[in-house]
């Protein structure tokens, strides 16, 4: 990287002084476009063919972690030989999300977690039952009251300088999320963590907090370095949350961190897990754009992308070289929704709302703008949820029919106006509801904004009427799903993107909420969730378009991929490369 | 002065300008027998006719699906240019682009011509320190880095028909005021302005009656290579999705396609071929009109 | 020299004016921070600002700008703390590699087949030249690049799709450079494509007068060689017009660059600046415009003295008419 810098700069210096040279010389032409010359074999970088293992993994067996072992997360087989013919190996992948440092602790979001999470430990992993799994914690207990979590850690675990991780980092990390990350929910009924003993956390609640333990899942939960950080600064510009000396908890270390261009990680030779990781390298490359991802994966410069859109999906389903799969990332629930702001004049009117949902073709729309790929979500929680009530009371059909009927009846006959505001992404939608919406008098006015900042400024202070955007469940109805419907979550402009920017408020659905949240039952939790999700749709202050299939798309290669329920967002040490 | 001298637009050449200029009819035949410029023409009025005069027959809504997301061109349901991310006729949306797209680069070139015009006149008819003044202030607005600059105004404050025409003009009317007052410099001090001055004509009606006709020939050219300008910086702009989503513009279509390209390259491809040939048509006219009233550039 | 105080007086002048932009449009850096987190409280919101001195007022901001510019300290990105003057010149070296092998080959190409065209100025050959000429100008450069894109390089191996070098790609100085000549290739030609047009014409003018001239009649009657009239004498003074745009032109050049790095993901300063206007990074963003403007300026400056250099010896020659 610094090479290809100084090289760029050699060049153009000696191309300026070639201009300037003709420019007094006269006959002599020089140009010093360095013309291609080999053809560099695009298809394989990784040098590597795994042949030689180096992490010896003898001790094979203390893989599959003593107690409370379900199978482990995916087929993570037989093939736990002592020498590990899988082991080694360079993985590239493209990363379109801008990142601003890898410190999850502090930090939501996909772009931070992906990276995090191969550098950064959890306590737990999760499977595909979302059943938690040992990771840095070998097994942890929940006392009957609910108000006590124990966490019993490994005692190998090293961090990437070689210090051993202690109960004295989790519940540094824990109260650095309490009192920073976005996610308020997560840690809120946290009231001491006790680190007595170096590898036994205890946790105190104020309340049962059934989202507690999913809040210990690899991106959201990373267990930072207390000796590293707990220096008085101010965590959330910490100067050690980036950079090359990035210490950390996870199965590999940072050697080059450039969050323009590239991070790449090395294999942590010390990992608590014996044996892993089994990939030697990871190279993951900062991509401008989608197309760049896109191109670049045709091309064979990368291993794995998440697929930006349904129609390049499309396009490497029809692509033998590659594998396409929907799988992974389920926790996240991604919703695809409209918000619609409630305190707007018009849409302050219940039948304004339900008739804007029953004049939008949402099967339309997911066939058309996701060319098939998503399914219908009728309520805020992802349809793959058990608390997802299938059968609430909606308006996804279309009819608009009924909706001109339902305008009238409240004197709207005569339609209206909407302002929506969208960035270039959020067009196609904007365009495909703008058209669906004419049809019954409705004109919605596009105000196209250029960047995010502005867009969510926007939705975050009120001034809009109607927006598309994703929200995500983040596994555990309390982290991902309260904060759109929660009156308190209303907060005055400048207001808080992504918060209950519809302006919602019924005290019923409050108290269901909250009676959900403080509970381990889960058939009770189920019944307040089924209930509130009725009661919300009847109120229809979002129109919900449905719920992506996440795609991922890679080379035949790579084995064993990270298509768990955080997908990308969990450790990918048990990943390894078969062949070119 | 080096200043005077500059190049101010690809196709005038450091020092030369209207001297001489040919007689009306002189330089129409010269036009005429231009193959290149006659080419200009024909391309030009087609873009012309494509975008005012066949809507008028078409009764179609361009937003409009008409068929399946990104279907090829030629293919079942695909139109004869295929469709979009959304379904939408390529064709149509050619057709109904090119309206908006001559629109916003007409107004940025009317903000261009009229204050790198008066600017320049100014400059050049007065001297002194009015000239100093304004080529300081040019000066100025030469320094900001082109369509940078226009990115940053237009994301600014929101892509809107007004926002993308002031940007584009703001970065583009330096050019304009440099020729200009070239122009006067060089034509003030003929015999027939100093013959109008004696008589005692007013500044504003030498200005207006007697310089401006003769340095029309080069400001004309100079027009023309404006609004091909502006319509491949409004391109760019739309391009990097800094469009204006009412007007629909051929650079609106590309930069809406452009997520898509790989899968769907027709979308950007067409409305882009439609940029190109207006701009060529443009560009060869101007061609044409600067060789016809150059004598020194008639072929021998 | 006057002029040199002038150009400081421009310099200040363009900061001042981005500033101000920059400041009066809505919405700032902290909303984009605020937004990445996908949620924060109004406290956040405000801690945010206060940090990064969001809430002086405004001139106090701009004040301490100019202050720190002026010792060198383009301060520090707001969205993830690197330095701005580091952040710049990493990517500062692709976007000149870019616009000067850009120009270079409009120049080389162009100069040929404007020289070729002024030979013979009404052929077929010439006419055709013009034309194709002009339709570097009239393509779109983001246009151009995408097809180049789409229908060279996601086709032919041997061009790569994005980006100035492979990824992981070890070998030693010679590979590496041929690897970065290798992605040189299509964006280079796409942005100078655009300039070809101008300096093919500029060219085939210029020379047109230049062997007409006296100057070169002179050479000819001396018996020396076509080849010698047209290269030596020729193009010395024909290219002297050429040569003062080209100076200009590297701004345009910088500024275009913007739409290829796009296309082609080329590691520039032009994305830069367009990544950090989207996240409302004012520091970064003004360092980038600054840089721009300098480097225009800086390039108005030398070629003013270049020319002036030249100056004197075509008043003596009295030959060309420049």
């Amino acid at each position: 990287m610094k090479r290809m810098q100084s090289l760029q700069k050699l060049l153009a210096l000696l191309l300026a002084f070639a201009l300037l040279a003709a420019a007094c010389g006269g006959s002599d032409d020089d140009d010093g476009v360095a013309a291609g010359g080999d053809d560099t074999d695009q298809a394989d970088e990784a040098p590597a063919d795994g042949a030689e293992d180096e992490a010896p993994a003898d001790d094979a067996e203390d893989e599959a972690p003593a107690d409370d072992a379900e199978d482990e997360a995916p087929a993570d087989d037989e093939a736990m030989t002592d020498e590990d013919e899988r082991a080694g190996g360079t993985l590239t992948f493209a990363f379109v999300s801008a990142l601003r440092h890898l410190n999850g602790t502090v930090q939501s979001g996909y772009a931070t977690a992906v990276p995090g999470t191969q550098v950064n430990a959890s306590p737990l992993l999760f499977d595909e039952n979302y059943q938690p799994q040992p990771y840095l914690a070998e097994s942890w207990d929940v006392s009957d009251d609910g108000l006590t979590v124990t966490l019993n850690l490994r005692d190998n675990a090293l961090f990437h300088d070689g210090v051993p991780i202690t109960s004295e980092d989790v519940a540094f990390s824990i109260l650095t999320s309490q009192a920073n990350h976005p996610f308020k929910a997560m840690f809120a009924p946290v009231v001491s963590v006790d680190s007595s003993d170096p590898l036994v956390a205890v946790i105190s609640l104020s309340e049962p907090h059934p989202a507690i333990l999913m809040a210990m899942s690899p991106g959201l939960l990373p267990i930072i370095p207390k000796h590293i950080f707990d220096d008085g600064q101010d965590m959330k510009e910490h100067p050690r949350n980036s950079g090359d000396d990035f210490i950390g908890s996870g199965p590999f270390r940072v050697v080059e961190y450039d969050p323009s261009e590239v991070i790449r990680l090395e294999k942590f030779d010390d990992f608590f897990l014996e044996g892993y990781p089994l990939l030697d390298e990871i190279i993951i490359d900062i991509v401008p754009d989608p197309n760049t991802a896109i191109l670049g994966l045709e091309n064979g410069d990368y291993d794995m992308i998440t697929s930006p859109n349904a129609a390049a999906t499309q396009q490497f389903e029809e692509d033998d070289r590659f594998v396409v799969e929907a799988k992974g990332h389920e926790a996240i629930g991604q919703i695809d929704w409209l918000f619609l702001n409630t305190r707007s004049d018009v849409l302050s009117t219940v039948e304004a709302r339900q008739a804007i949902s029953l004049a939008i073709d949402q099967q339309g729309w997911r066939d058309i703008v996701q060319l098939g790929r998503s399914s219908a979500n009728v309520t805020g929680i992802q349809n793959a949820s058990p608390f997802y009530n299938a059968d609430a009371t909606n308006y996804d059909r279309l009819a608009p029919d009924e909706a001109t009927a339902l305008l009238e009846s409240v004197g709207l006959g005569d339609g209206f106006e909407l302002d929506m505001p969208a960035t270039a992404a959020m067009l196609p939608t904007a365009e495909f509801i703008q058209q669906d919406l004419s049809a019954i008098g409705v004109t919605v006015n596009i105000r196209q904004v250029p960047d995010f900042p502005t867009w969510a400024a926007a939705v975050a202070g009120g001034t809009y009427d109607i927006t598309y955007t994703q929200v995500w469940n983040w596994g555990d109805p309390v982290i991902g799903v309260h904060r759109s419907y929660d009156c308190e979550n209303r907060i005055e402009p400048p207001g808080v993107i992504w918060s209950n920017n519809a302006w919602y408020c019924n005290e019923e659905v409050d108290a269901l909420l909250d009676t959900a949240a403080a509970t381990f039952d889960n058939d009770a939790r189920q019944a307040a969730y089924f209930e509130a999700s009725e009661l919300i749709n009847q109120d229809a202050p979002i129109v919900y378009l449905g719920k992506p299939d996440w795609y991922q798309i890679r080379k035949p290669r790579v084995q064993n991929p990270p298509t768990g329920i955080w997908g990308f967002m969990s450790p990918w040490h048990e990943v390894w490369l078969d062949g070119e | 002065m080096p200043e005077s001298l500059q190049p101010v637009s690809p196709d005038l050449p450091a020092g030369v300008s209207g001297i001489g200029a040919a007689p009306g009819r002189e330089a129409l035949r010269m036009f005429v027998r231009n193959k290149a410029a006659i080419f200009g023409v024909f391309l030009l009025t087609s873009m012309l006719i494509l975008s005012f005069i066949v809507p008028l027959f078409f009764d179609r809504d361009p937003g409009a699906r008409v068929g399946g997301p990104h279907v090829s061109p030629g293919s079942e349901g695909g139109g004869l240019m295929g469709t979009d991310n959304l379904g939408r006729d390529i064709w149509t949306i050619v057709i109904y682009g090119g309206a908006a797209t001559l629109k916003i680069a007409a107004g940025a070139s009317a903000m261009i011509i009229f204050v790198g015009l008066s600017l320049g006149a100014l400059a050049g008819y007065y001297g002194g320190w009015v000239d100093s003044l304004l080529m300081r202030i040019t000066e100025f607005f030469q320094v900001l880095p082109g369509l940078l600059f226009a990115i940053v105004v237009v994301a600014l404050f929101e892509p809107s028909y007004w926002t993308i025409t002031f940007a584009i003009g703001s970065i583009s009317w330096p050019q304009l005021m440099r020729l200009t007052r070239a122009e006067f410099l060089r034509i003030k001090n003929l015999e027939y302005v100093k013959a109008a001055r004696a008589i005692g004509a007013s500044d504003l009606r030498i200005i207006t009656r007697v310089i401006l006709p003769n340095a029309l020939p080069t400001l004309i050219v100079s027009a023309t290579l404006i609004m091909g300008a502006a319509i491949v910086i409004e391109a760019g702009l739309a391009f990097l999705g800094l469009g204006d989503p009412g007007s629909l513009s051929w650079g609106f279509a590309i930069g809406r396609a452009r997520e898509f390209f790989t899968t769907n390259w027709w979308a950007v491809t067409f409305p882009g071929m439609a940029i190109f040939l207006t701009v060529l048509g443009l560009s060869l006219v101007g061609d044409g009109l600067q060789d016809a009233y150059n004598p020194k550039l008639r072929g021998r | 020299m006057a002029r040199i105080a002038q150009a400081l007086g421009l310099i200040l002048a363009v900061i001042v004016l981005n500033f101000t932009l920059i400041h009066v449009a809505p919405g700032d850096a902290a909303d984009v921070i605020a937004g990445d987190q996908s949620a924060s409280s109004p406290e956040e919101l405000a801690e945010i600002r206060a940090r990064y001195g969001l809430d002086d007022p405004f001139v106090v901001q701009l004040g301490n700008y100019v202050g720190d510019v002026v010792q060198g300290d383009l301060g520090e990105s707001i969205w993830d703390g690197q330095s701005v003057t580091s952040l710049i010149f990493d990517r500062l070296g692709a976007t000149a590699l870019l616009a000067f092998s850009a120009l270079a080959f409009a120049f080389v190409v162009g100069v040929s087949i404007g020289t070729i065209a002024a030979r013979k100025p009404t052929s077929l050959l010439s006419q055709l030249i013009t034309v194709l000429a002009l339709v570097g100008f009239a393509m779109p450069a983001f246009w151009s690049g995408l097809l180049l894109l789409i229908f060279v390089a996601v086709k032919v191996d041997f061009f790569p799709v994005s980006g100035n070098h492979d990824l992981g790609f070890e070998g030693n100085w010679f590979e590496s450079l041929l690897d970065l000549g290798q992605h040189l290739i299509l964006p280079a030609l796409t942005l100078g494509f655009i300039f070809l047009a101008q300096y093919s014409r500029l060219s085939r003018a210029s020379m047109l007068e230049v062997l007409e001239s006296d100057y070169v009649r002179t050479a000819r009657a001396k018996g020396l060689s076509e080849r010698s009239v047209v290269f030596k004498h020729g193009l010395r003074n024909g290219l002297i017009p050429v040569v003062t745009i080209l100076g200009l032109q590297f701004g345009t050049a910088l500024s275009g660059a913007i739409l290829v790095e796009t296309v082609f993901a080329w590691p520039g300063i032009g994305r830069l600046a367009f990544d950090a206007l989207l996240r409302r990074d004012a520091p970064v963003l003004l360092g980038v415009l600054l840089l721009a403007s300098v480097v225009v300026i800086v390039a108005n400056l030398l070629t003013d003295l270049t020319y002036r250099l030249i100056d004197p010896r075509i008043r003596v020659t009295g030959g060309v008419n420049a």
